[in-house]
């Protein structure tokens, strides 16, 4: 499938996802070797545990004096010769960014891999203004190619088979080309590499800044990152409040645990520390550098349910493990961020009414909080969430009638095994060898994938009489 | 717009609401990280050799070419070495004064084209542009090294004057020549490294930009298949000198 379409409900997006045979290869492909490959990175790391427990400290121990750190931020990339900007919203952003490309002259953007870029739609906004924007990632440049969105947060084009991107370059580039990916990456790196020397502009996101030294971190294993800080005129980095740390001292702290979390590295290839714009003595540097501080949301969090949250890395060890995603995978969520993580970052940026079905996305198993490198407790948030979207509820009127009815059943033991009773002689004609296989009308829903187990000939109430009968205490 | 003043505003606004998850403090810094360091250095010149042989496995496991010489005068042939299997001529270096060595006659003598990069900026933008061209025509490109990181095989260069970003970025393969007083063990003792070359900001005449190196370029986007060179080096070689350089 390609791009999730709203108007679809989320129980037919999800449907016609785990209906796409090669959708379904390739992730159960890449999440049990994503789930693998961390799973060995931390095996051979035993003090992997202890940090991850810092880490999460850190992460709270910042957001604590956000404030602060944010402003020592501020004031430090300034120093550097950097300009920082303020976006409230998206549109903000986009606002602030295309006036920074105008100015800039700029006619073509290239980016390196950025969900805060993606999740303010800036693309479509460039190209609006008439700036191209050229994703360089390799994985995003295919999806772009392709007019699709990112369906994992680290390989965004896992649902693409070698041929459809040997396809893809054909049509787009026209190139005729082997559906290998070893001849694949090689044009990509041709096409791209002329890009990274012609853009007066380069976008990129942040992983982590550093507020004690102004200092802007990417984590990219391509190199993509180098060039696109290192070879335009003009760099903007985009990123959420919550992604400053203190120091360089609690930054590696992150950095021996993101990899390991995202593709079992113990570091990925570069993880570039950029001080400010080009400095004098320096060949190459951008001239101007611009930081821009995205809200969207995230601010109301901090003192809201889903403050948790605000830790994330972006790191997709959640995704790999969730059985929800491992069979839908990214684009049915229909949102920028996908997977268990995801359904509570959409609720932070647009609201909990837009997870509506969303928060039922989840079997709450869970094993997200147990891959989480910081161990944000994925499943508590969605349990909240579904009590606020409950409130809008979701279910059908006949059903919730049902379930009120069963609830006030339980309270009460004599009604209760009246209707155990009652409901021995309504199953005879749907119970086969012992389980219900399909139930009729509205209640079709519950037996339509799963059997249901029949009410028992003999109820244990009824048994536990008998046996009281035959041995008295 | 809005303004810095407003939006740390809506900030302290909504932090006043909470007294957060759990009680929490960042990571202990170095409280003087020059003697921290210093400290490192002790230990490391007695147990380099373990250091480096530690390096060289998870070097080798990330993909790198390891090369150990006596001292810097064995460099060229290796590197010439490496340029004649993969036909390759042109060369991109460090500026000699960074490098602590100037290999190009050297190099030149045996048969590569090392192709001349200024020891500083390049004021007039058409003679950025050249060496640019120049830079992105190269197929080598011969660096130092700042710290060697044994725990994940890491190669952490700094830029600034005479030492280009595109140097260890643009060619195809990348050599790296460094000694043991490069070498540490693990990402805690860089992170002593980094806050003092924070600490030292001001007067060290260095670029903006640090670069952690971990083998050569990479990507698996298509299909998990790993390919090499995507956008970096596909190749990146270390050469060991064993001789301290600047000694």
């Amino acid at each position: 499938m390609s791009q999730a379409d709203l108007s679809v409900p989320f129980r037919q997006r999800a449907g016609s996802a785990m209906k796409d045979a090669f959708l379904q290869e390739a992730l159960t492909i890449a999440t049990t070797k994503f789930i693998g490959l961390r799973r060995e990175a931390f095996g051979d790391f035993p003090e992997g545990e202890k940090l991850r427990d810092v880490a999460r400290e850190i992460k709270e121990a910042t957001l604590q004096h956000l404030d602060r750190y944010l402003e020592q931020l501020i004031d430090n990339v300034e120093r550097l010769g950097g300009k920082v900007h303020f976006a409230s919203t998206a549109a903000e952003a986009r606002g602030v960014i295309l006036e920074i490309a105008r100015q800039a002259g700029a006619r073509m953007a290239v980016k390196s891999k950025s969900m805060a870029t993606e999740e303010i739609h800036l693309n479509e906004a460039l190209e609006q203004a008439g700036i191209t924007p050229v994703e360089t990632d390799l994985g995003e440049y295919i999806i772009q190619l392709a007019h699709e969105r990112p369906s994992h947060i680290i390989a965004p084009a896992i649902h693409k088979t070698k041929g459809q991107v040997a396809d893809l370059f054909a049509k787009e580039l026209r190139r005729t080309v082997a559906a290998d990916p070893e001849v694949l990456t090689k044009i990509a790196r041709g096409e791209l590499r002329e890009k990274f020397l012609q853009a007066d502009l380069g976008i990129t996101g942040a992983n982590f800044a550093i507020a004690d030294t102004g200092t802007i971190v990417l984590v990219t294993n391509e190199g993509n990152g180098r060039m696109v800080t290192s070879l335009p005129r003009v760099h903007v980095a985009v990123m959420g409040v919550e992604k400053v740390v203190p120091s360089m001292t609690d930054l590696m702290v992150f950095l021996a645990i993101l990899a390991k979390s995202a593709t079992g590295q113990k570091l990925s290839v570069y993880t570039t520390f950029v001080q400010g714009p080009r400095r004098a003595g320096e060949l190459e540097g951008p001239e101007e550098l611009h930081l821009v501080l995205l809200d969207n949301g995230r601010i109301n969090q901090l003192a809201g349910p889903l403050r948790e949250a605000l830790y994330c890395l972006r790191c997709g060890a959640c995704l790999n493990v969730c059985p929800v995603y491992r069979q839908i995978g990214g684009h049915a969520y229909g949102h920028t961020y996908p997977g268990p993580i995801g359904i509570l970052l959409t609720a932070m940026l647009s609201g909990p009414a837009s997870v509506k079905e969303l928060a039922h996305a989840s079997s709450l198993c869970g094993a997200c909080a147990e891959a989480c490198p910081v161990r944000i407790d994925i499943p508590r948030m969605l349990i909240e969430l579904r009590r606020e979207v409950d409130e809008t509820k979701i279910a059908p009127r006949t059903e919730r009638a049902v379930f009120k009815a069963f609830g006030r059943l339980l309270t009460r033991p004599v009604l209760y095994r009246l209707a155990a009773r009652i409901a021995r002689l309504l199953q005879r004609p749907f119970v086969r060898d012992g389980a219900i296989r399909s139930l009729p009308l509205f209640f079709g829903d519950w037996t339509r994938t799963r059997d249901l187990p029949a009410v028992a000939p003999r109820t244990f109430h009824e048994r536990w009489k008998e046996l009281a009968r035959e041995a008295p205490p | 717009m809005t303004t810095r003043e407003e939006f740390m505003a809506r900030i302290r606004a909504e932090m006043g609401k909470t007294r957060g998850l759990f009680p929490a403090t960042p990571a202990t810094r170095p409280e003087y990280p020059r003697e921290e360091a210093e400290a490192i250095r002790a230990q490391l010149a007695e147990r380099w050799p373990e250091a480096l042989e530690r390096f060289r496995h998870e070097f080798e496991k990330v993909g790198g070419v390891f090369h150990r010489v006596p001292t810097l005068t064995e460099v060229p042939e290796v590197v010439t070495g490496i340029a004649r299997a993969r036909e390759a001529r042109r060369l991109v270096s460090w500026h000699p004064s960074q490098l602590g060595a100037d290999l190009g006659q050297a190099l030149a003598a045996r048969g590569l084209t090392p192709l001349p990069m200024p020891p500083g900026e390049a004021t007039n933008p058409t003679e950025r542009a050249r060496l640019r061209q120049l830079a992105a025509s190269a197929e080598l490109g011969l660096t130092g090294v700042d710290l060697a990181i044994a725990e994940t095989g890491t190669l952490v260069l700094r830029s600034g004057a005479g030492r280009p970003r595109s140097t260890s970025l643009l060619p195809a393969y990348h050599i790296a020549v460094f000694d043991r007083t490069a070498l540490v063990e693990s990402l805690a003792q860089v992170g002593v490294f980094l806050e003092l070359w924070h600490a030292d900001g001001a007067t060290e005449d260095r670029g903006a930009v640090i670069s952690f190196i971990t083998g050569p370029s990479r990507t698996a986007d298509i299909e998990l298949t790993l390919t090499r060179g995507v956008h970096g080096p596909k190749e990146v070689h270390v050469i060991f000198v064993e001789r301290e350089i600047r000694g």
